[in-house]
């Protein structure tokens, strides 16, 4: 067969996954409007072509919301005012935002179910990442503006190693399920933040909550100096990452060590290769990605460290390493598609009121659909596969 | 009840495991099935306890043929099976272990009647001679007693035929002389017992009718009182095709493995090595050999450093390699050909040349520091392909993807392909055609007269044989006797593997 | 022939490992406690002064109080002399000690010392604490139940956080709907099971990682439960505004001083839950059930061999856990909040998981867990309550620390089912 057919092949079960979920999502959405349902005994044709519209009309909204209305790239066009570049590019610049934090927390499950872990603490290593650059960027107040971004990310990084090492250590010493330890060391990642955040070195003075200073002191820059584009260089960094992963992975020794350890770890071992050592490795490496990407958000796309920097990130990301194969390349990809997701799903709220929870919904189908590739043949009668190339690799992760 | 298997043929796909084999057992006897690794006595019993179907084949029980579609069956037309690895679960006694599937219930609730079944266990156990503790739980015993926990499983489902799938691997002497009593009662109530064992000492000493295996058929029926040791040995190895490897002289020079007093646990925590005591020198072969699950695996996880010895003393060349890792006894210069390819050698999901690098990936040239050198990576594989005449469309390929010689090939190459002091090789021709045999005992001769001690573990005779210099005998944990070459017949080695010596 | 020597039947050489490292482990345990009563006796010295009183409702609509004031001090120095008992008792007698017992013994007064010491001669009413306990465990101990039953049948369940959600959100509807308050704990059942059935199929079928499903199982809940309450639920609020529970006050029991209001005295809600605690012990242990589905998961191939039904065992098992934490959910929105709140379980999902764990896998551990854990949250919320200032935060995190320790080992091989997650292939 042709090249590109081959290079699309792995695409085919995950594009039908997303779209079985879309239509699923739909019928929830066709059936939940009352109203509508209402009409139904007298009118069942307007209800049933309400109906059609109401989906057309949210799935618009939503993909203007991810990437911008293209009546707005017109006006831009011909006013050429900075304004009407920005208000035009504003959707896709929020979607890419939205998509850094997925990246980095993506890359980090990627990374770990590779070697055959199950990180389930993405959500408490990027908060831990976050906390962790709050605490350098403010304790480093009054420096020169570089140092102190710098030093606030790798604060972010070393933050998330440590509460990825935890849970690895304890699996290698001791053989706790990381699965258990790590959705433990979450909460006890809340804990921690909301605990530190009543402390006068990070609290905000003028509030109650439990919310950090301002940090406007030192902001990731931006990528493109329009007023209104919040995009900044943590996306461009993302990116640089998901290369770096790549390239750690598949061209280091440590990377080759990770990766026998997660397709077989006997012959690993047999190998001469040290089980315990790859375990841990993979969950520092894990929590340092995941934790720079909480610093990313919180020096860059947020002005305030809160518990709110994190919004399911972690989880989100078990989706997103499974959707891309575990492939940084494809990792990178299921981060836009949900980036453009939540982006836009906050479009289609603000437009049509109905509620973004619908593709947190929608998201989860996705995972299950990518993860049952049989029950997407099922459904659509395809013949059965012999190996899927693109599948997520069968670990030696035991759930 | 009468039991018979008439014609029965089973075909795996690559071997032809049962061949028309025929056997029979009478109500109240015990027959010995004898038969070295690979003879086909497991796969005939298997289809006798109703886990797989024969291909083609009669069972008859009491004259009438009968079918059985999963175990359940079986267990209903009376048939009890024995296992070698116990389907005991640990955390439960042995009350509920025994009834587990059958077990008495009372009231709306399904209570589960434990004092009936109590009751039961316990009349089973005086009756035929089983001591047993009803509520002990099955992980704190013994496995002596274990055994008798599972001949109780069969007997409570009123199993007229007992089978018994090598019960003394796991039994001390005197353990295995109370399971003979407890079979001779078994038989004399009327239970028909089929006793597989690859021991000639005990199956002539409780078989009433004794059916040699080999090679899935079956050569030879006797009687116990009209046979020797020495023909049984004979039926049971077999005068089989000589391979046509040549092997030249050996020059031994010095020592450069060194194996003293050395104890080893398995994974059960029971000692699995008792005081080996071993020597191998630079250019010779020292084949070990005897039946599966005599010691040599756990002797050569002790060797490579994957298992931690309880007591003794080993090196390699002088240096102790006691508690050594993996990493380091494989940088010492041993080569280790490991028994089980696909799940200890190779990761299938990597391609052929990283597979080939998967011990040495972390050594100049391979890698410069952190970052690996594909370079020198593929061309270290173009190399070893063509130089060992692996067949694969690349060195990209999946090695999943390769036969098996190929795949066995890829290991033997990758710890060929650098200076080697020992080599440990532990069934290096399992499951491959001819062609790649001859080929890697080639390879295996070429190492030792280039100066490599080698150690080589088999279960196959015939590889002993052919390139043994001296050949060793694994059994029961201890090496019960090293025979230099000219004095390794088959009848000779065969005995010591029977346990006779 | 020649032959090697060969030894007559060898003396085995000295004790195992295990048995080495079970000795040096009960040392380290042994000094850990005797410095540890050293620090109480420190403590003890300093707070001679401090009284701790407690107090205690006699009857359940408060008013007239029992008190009982001691000086924290002298607390102190009851669980100084009890642990340093046990490390000098450990210390000289290996490791055979039950020291788990001597813990749990000397817990208490630990406990009361320290609650004393914070509480600085402030008067504390305990009614509240063991009665908030109680309701906290109910649906700590359900979700516990829940897991277990999968568990211990061989299947990882990491959703019950989302079935909670699941039976909150429909126990509300179906109750305000139907006006019968009944209405919502069956709904929640029937959801739940369902629930477990998919997760069943996707995971026994599809062979999907059961933590995958569990994943998609609370995602998608959260999203669709979310999702129903904004567009539905906050404009129809007539669909949110269920018949309340009322306490439930049991004749007689309920009068007895001190003990009545806490014990006798609560939701119904409760009482299933003992109930469905003793049932399950006995489903578990004594029925030819619960031998089955313990045998399912720890050594499936066992059962298979004798006849029984794994596959069938697991799906059943995951039903009835389904329907377990769906009912439970119900309880969050019919009973606590009086109507369905967006993610209102808030994590007692995998609270339920960890006192599973913590329980050792059987349900009155279970239970007792839950209530362990609903007593830290309980203390917790009186501390802040009289104002004393000690972060919620150390007593929240009590039981994911305590799971983890559990976890590790540390304090002893708990363990779970050996084959859970496992898939089972026949044969």
């Amino acid at each position: 067969m042709s090249g590109l057919r081959r290079r699309l092949r792995p695409l085919f079960i995950p594009a039908l996954a997303v779209l079985s979920a879309f239509l699923v999502g739909s019928i929830f959405l066709v059936l939940t409007d009352l109203k509508n349902i209402a009409l139904l005994p007298t009118d069942p044709v307007h209800a049933v072509t309400n109906a059609f519209g109401d989906v057309l009309n949210a799935y618009r909204a939503l993909l203007q919301g991810a990437f911008g209305d293209p009546a707005r790239f017109a006006t831009a066009m011909q006013t050429g005012t900075p304004k009407a570049w920005a208000t035009a590019f504003r959707p896709i610049s929020e979607t890419l935002l939205a998509a850094t934090p997925l990246i980095f927390t993506g890359l980090a499950i990627a990374v770990s179910f590779r070697s055959g872990v199950f990180n389930i603490g993405g959500d408490g290593q990027f908060v831990l990442g976050a906390l962790g650059a709050t605490i350098v960027a403010l304790a480093l107040r009054g420096a020169p503006a570089p140092v102190t971004l710098v030093a606030a990310l790798i604060g972010g990084i070393v933050f998330g190693a440590a509460w990825g090492f935890i849970p690895g250590f304890l699996k290698a010493r001791t053989g706790a399920h990381e699965v258990i330890t790590t959705i433990m060391l979450n909460y006890v990642a809340l804990q921690i933040v909301q605990l530190s955040l009543r402390t006068d070195f990070l609290r905000q003075s003028s509030s109650s909550q439990p919310i950090s200073k301002v940090l406007d002191f030192v902001r990731v820059p931006l990528l493109i100096p329009l007023t209104g584009l919040r995009l900044h260089w943590g996306f461009v960094v993302a990116l640089l990452v998901a290369v770096l992963v790549s390239w750690f992975m598949f061209k280091t020794t440590k990377g080759f060590e990770l990766r026998s350890a997660g397709l077989n770890l006997t012959a690993a071992r047999y190998a001469g290769m040290s089980a315990g050592g790859s375990i841990i490795l993979a969950m520092a490496v894990s929590g340092a990605l995941a934790g720079l990407g909480g610093a990313f958000q919180v020096m860059g796309t947020v002005t305030q460290m809160s518990n709110d920097v994190n919004s399911g990130y972690g989880w989100t990301a078990i989706a997103l390493a499974l959707l891309g194969g575990t492939r940084p390349g494809g990792v990178v990809a299921a981060a836009l598609l949900f980036g453009a997701l939540n982006n836009g799903g906050h479009g289609m709220q603000v437009e049509t009121s109905i509620p973004l929870d619908l593709l947190v919904f929608i998201q989860a189908l996705v995972i299950m659909f990518v993860a049952a590739p049989n029950l997407v043949r099922m459904i659509y009668r395809l013949k059965p596969k012999g190996s899927e190339p693109g599948a997520p690799a069968e670990e030696g992760a035991a759930a | 009840m009468r039991l018979e298997l008439r014609d029965i043929t089973k075909q795996f796909p690559g071997v032809l495991a049962n061949d028309r084999i025929s056997i029979a057992a009478d109500r109240g006897k015990v027959l010995g099935l004898l038969g070295e690794n690979g003879a086909g006595k497991t796969t005939l019993m298997n289809i006798l306890s109703g886990l797989y179907r024969p291909d083609s084949g009669q069972i008859l029980v009491d004259g009438e043929p009968r079918t059985f579609n999963d175990p359940a069956e079986a267990i209903k037309a009376g048939i009890g099976m024995v296992h070698q690895h116990f389907m005991l679960v640990p955390v439960f006694d042995v009350v509920e272990s025994v009834a587990l599937g059958e077990e008495p219930v009372r009231g709306v609730l399904g209570t589960f009647d434990r004092s009936a079944a109590r009751a039961r266990v316990v009349e089973l156990s005086n009756q035929y001679g089983l001591d047993v503790d009803p509520d002990a739980r099955i992980e704190d015993l013994p496995v002596g007693v274990r055994q008798r926990v599972e001949i109780l499983k069969a007997l409570y489902r009123h199993s007229d035929v007992l089978v018994l799938d090598e019960p003394s691997a796991v039994l001390t002497p005197g353990e295995t002389e109370e399971l003979f009593g407890i079979i001779r009662s078994l038989a004399a109530g009327g239970t028909t017992v089929i006793f597989i064992t690859h021991k000639l000492n005990e199956v002539l000493e409780v078989a009433d009718t004794i059916t040699v295996l080999r090679r899935g058929r079956v050569a030879g029926t006797v009687l116990p009182h009209e046979t020797t040791r020495e023909e049984l040995a004979n039926l049971m190895v077999g005068r089989d095709v000589e391979l046509t490897v040549v092997r030249g002289e050996a020059h031994p020079g010095e020592v450069v493995l060194e194996l003293k007093d050395v104890f080893v646990r398995d994974d059960r925590d029971e000692m699995a090595i008792k005081g080996v005591t071993l020597e191998v020198r630079a250019g010779e072969i020292v084949a070990v050999a005897g039946v599966q699950g005599n010691g040599q695996t756990e002797l050569v996880e002790a060797i490579t450093g994957l298992r931690r010895v309880d007591s003794g003393h080993m090196a390699v060349g002088g240096q102790a390699i006691d508690g050594a890792s993996p990493r380091k006894v494989s940088d010492m210069g041993v080569a280790h050909i490991p028994e089980d390819r696909t799940r200890d050698g190779l990761i299938k999901a990597m391609t052929v040349a990283e597979n080939y690098v998967l011990d040495s990936y972390h050594r100049e040239p391979y890698s410069h520091g952190v970052r690996l050198n594909r370079k020198a990576i593929a061309e270290h594989a173009s190399t070893g392909v063509q130089e060992f005449d692996i067949r694969t469309p690349s060195i990209e390929t999946h090695v999943g993807n390769l036969s098996g010689g190929n795949q066995q090939k890829v290991i033997v190459a990758r710890e060929f392909s650098r200076p080697v002091k020992l080599v440990v090789a532990s069934q290096p021709t399992r499951g491959l055609d001819v062609g790649s045999i001859e080929y890697i005992h080639r390879r295996i001769i070429e190492q030792r007269d280039a100066g490599a001690a080698i150690l080589i573990v088999s279960t196959e005779l015939d590889e002993v044989l052919a390139l043994g210099d001296r050949v060793a005998v694994m059994f029961a944990g201890r090496i019960v006797g090293i025979l230099p070459s000219a004095q390794a017949t088959k009848e000779a080695v065969g005995m010591l593997m029977g346990g006779v010596h | 022939m020649t032959a090697a020597a060969t030894p007559v039947d060898v003396i085995l050489p000295q004790a195992s490992e295990a048995e080495r490292r079970a000795l040096r482990f009960a040392r380290v345990r042994g000094i850990i406690f005797a410095a540890l009563g050293l620090i109480a006796f420190l403590f003890a010295s300093n707070t001679m002064d401090t009284q701790a009183t407690f107090k205690f409702w006699l009857n359940a609509s408060g008013g007239s109080e029992l008190s009982i004031s001691a000086s924290a001090g002298v607390l102190w120095i009851l669980a100084g002399v009890i642990t340093g008992a046990t490390g000098i008792y450990q210390l000289t007698r290996g490791a055979g000690v039950r020291w788990r017992r001597w813990l749990a013994l000397m817990l208490p007064f630990w406990i009361a010392a320290t609650v004393g010491t914070l509480l600085a001669g402030k008067p504390a009413v305990l009614t509240q604490v063991f009665a908030g306990s109680l309701e906290y465990a109910f649906p700590i101990s359900m979700g516990a139940f829940a897991a277990m039953i999968c568990e211990r049948s061989g299947m990882l369940n990491i959703a019950i956080e989302g079935k909670f959600l699941i039976g909150a959100c429909a126990g509300s509807v179906a109750a305000s709907m139907t006006g019968w308050v009944i209405a919502g704990p069956i709904v929640g059942m029937i959801l739940g099971a369902l629930v477990g059935l998919l997760m069943a199929w996707l995971a026994i079928e599809h062979k999907v990682d059961q933590i995958i499903s569990g994943t998609v199982v609370n995602f998608g809940a959260l999203g669709i439960t979310n999702f129903i309450y904004l567009r539905i639920l906050q404009l129809n609020t007539d669909l949110n505004t269920p018949p309340t529970i009322e306490t439930v006050q049991i004749p007689v029991l309920s009068q007895i001083p001190v003990i009545g209001p806490i014990l006798f005295s609560g939701t119904p809600y409760l009482y299933l839950a003992i109930v469905v605690m003793f049932a399950l012990t006995y489903m578990l242990f004594r029925t030819r059930w619960g031998l089955r589905l313990r045998a399912s998961g720890e050594y499936p191939q066992a059962a298979g061999t004798v006849g029984v039904d794994v596959i069938r065992i697991r799906y059943r098992a995951m039903m009835l856990a389904g329907a377990i934490a769906g009912l439970a959910g119900s309880y969050l929105s019919l009973h606590s909040a009086g109507s369905f709140q967006m993610n209102m379980s808030a994590g007692k999902g995998f609270i339920a998981i960890a006192a599973m764990i913590f329980g050792g896998w059987n349900p009155i551990g279970a239970f007792g867990a839950a209530l362990v854990f609903g007593f830290s949250d309980a203390t917790q919320a009186l501390l802040s309550s009289l104002g004393v200032d000690v972060p919620p935060q150390l007593l929240t995190s009590v039981p994911y620390l305590v799971t983890i320790v559990v976890v590790a080992g540390l304090v002893g091989r708990v363990r779970g089912p050996a084959m859970a997650g496992v898939p089972y292939e026949q044969g």
